[in-house]
């Protein structure tokens, strides 16, 4: 018997849904569309994204959210088939949170 | 490379497996070991476990959608009575339901 992942919560005991109405952010529009980009290019597969969702910690993936999570696996897998280095989006990442941005100025 | 042929007809009873395999699958544990009828081929598809480690999934393998009763997967299910669970499995996940796991 292997264990479970992460994302295979079907049956468990769980309390009620939280439900949320708000505006997609700008940074979540631009992230979904170069996720999806990669998709068409054939850079990234649905599947692979999906593994490095199961491969979060629990408690990483209990506090994570959507838009979060499509963010780190993204960026795993660019790093893991060496489209991008650790380093550069480290760097720019920094560079964007000192500057501001739409969503947080 | 030979392609897999589909072993299950619409109709036929099959069991749920729990292949013990770590790492990407598309089987929900809720569901290994349970009983439950082909209710269609959805055709072949490049395998998703392979596909997720970055290879390319072939040969294509063969797909099922398969109907179980919600009975039959929770013990203390109170819905209605005729309520199905429809599921998509594929080939080497499923047994046919005479045999054992």
């Amino acid at each position: 018997m292997v264990d479970k992942l992460t994302t295979d919560i079907g049956g468990d005991s769980a309390g009620p849904v939280p439900q949320e109405d708000r505006d997609q952010l700008f940074w979540e529009k631009q992230m979904i569309a170069a996720f999806n980009l990669l998709q068409v290019k054939g850079v990234v597969v649905t599947d692979e994204f999906r593994r490095t969702v199961e491969e979060m910690p629990a408690d990483y993936y209990a506090n994570s959210t959507f838009y979060g999570r499509r963010l780190d696996g993204m960026v795993r897998l660019l790093i893991e088939k060496g489209v991008i280095d650790a380093d550069t989006i480290e760097a720019r990442t920094r560079e964007i949170l000192e500057s501001g941005t739409r969503d947080h100025v | 490379m030979s392609e897999a042929e589909p072993s299950y007809a619409v109709g036929d009873r099959v069991r749920i497996l729990d292949i013990g395999k770590p790492g990407h699958v598309r089987t929900p544990t809720y569901i290994r070991h349970k009983v439950g009828t082909i209710e269609r081929f959805c055709g072949m598809f490049e395998n998703p476990e392979d596909k997720a480690y970055g290879r390319w999934g072939l040969p294509p393998i063969p797909l099922y959608r398969v109907q179980l009763k919600q009975d039959d997967i929770w013990p203390d299910y109170d819905g209605a009575p005729g309520d199905v669970l429809e599921i998509e499995i594929y080939d080497h996940w499923l047994a046919p339901a005479g045999e054992t796991t």
